[in-house]
């Protein structure tokens, strides 16, 4: 079976074309390009070596364990942190190279999403929140739900992307026409 | 949007480094140490990182000023001044 990363299916949320561009027809977008990418990638490994026994026990963290590649069928990824709390269990914690502004953005909810799909299986144990900390906000922590139904959105789109790679699929664009506006596949897409 | 970028950096490498950055995220250079162009919010948050990590923060200067259309219209260019249309970018290519 393929198996997927988290960016790869927030990707199919954004628009499943993406998918169809990258993943079939093998258009690499060039992603090291962009400058605040590189940035968020120092930081984080300086975040690897910087206060590594601290526990936030504000939120009630009991253990966590750091940078942990995870993997079940279909789905891979590296979590930032995964924290085991004071009720037994288990959250994502994600560092994002961003400033806090008022709202969590959904691909940020769908990376959590995903990590807690990822940790329910690994760790086993439950996962119904998540956390994501804006360096470029003084740190500003932020806690985010993590429900039943968001867990199985992820296995639906696994699935549906899936198919588009095996069945040579070309999917529908997003009905959100915004978001063509800065596509790296915007010259090559058919309206 | 419009941006307007003016610096005065002691460091040789660091002001080249900054003209740099700005020529190629999109400026036109209108002085020695100062550029103009269009950019979306995206951009100017990246050039303001690439910036912020070169400069001395004792002894550098650097002013990122907002600007809209009708702003930039109502400023007095004299003698050898830019073409406010291209810093625009209402005009698409030069032909020479």
């Amino acid at each position: 079976m393929l198996s997927f990363y988290p960016s790869q299916i927030i990707e199919y949320l954004y628009c499943p074309r993406y998918t169809y561009f990258e993943y079939v027809l093998r258009i690499p977008q060039q992603e090291d390009k962009f400058y605040k990418v590189q940035r968020g990638r120092e930081i984080h490994n300086k975040k690897l070596e910087q206060n590594k026994a601290y526990l936030r026990k504000k939120i009630g963290v009991k253990n966590k364990c750091l940078d942990q590649y995870l993997g079940i069928e279909g789905l891979r990824g590296k979590v930032d942190e995964v924290l085991e709390l004071n009720d037994g269990n288990f959250a994502p914690l994600d560092y994002k190279f961003a400033h806090w502004k008022d709202k969590v953005y959904e691909t940020y909810k769908q990376q959590l999403f995903c990590y807690a799909v990822l940790i329910e299986k690994n760790f086993k144990s439950k996962v119904n929140k998540g956390f994501l900390v804006y360096i470029r906000s003084q740190h500003k922590l932020i806690e985010v739900e993590v429900s039943k139904k968001d867990k199985q959105k992820i296995q639906d789109s696994m699935k549906a992307m899936t198919d588009i790679i095996s069945k040579n699929k070309f999917p529908r664009a997003t009905s959100y026409k915004k978001r063509c506006l800065n596509c790296t596949y915007r010259n090559i897409c058919i309206k | 949007m419009i941006i307007w970028v003016l610096y005065d950096i002691k460091n040789d490498g660091a002001r080249n480094f900054v003209s740099k950055a700005c020529l190629k995220s999109g400026l036109y250079r209108v002085q020695y140490s100062c550029f103009l162009g269009t950019m979306n919010a995206n951009e100017k948050d990246t050039l303001e990182l690439q910036i912020e990590k070169v400069i001395n923060e004792d002894t550098d200067k650097v002013y990122i000023f907002r600007m809209n259309k009708e702003q930039l219209k109502e400023c007095s260019m004299l003698g050898q001044a830019f073409d406010d249309k291209l810093v625009t970018d209402e005009i698409k290519s030069l032909f020479f």
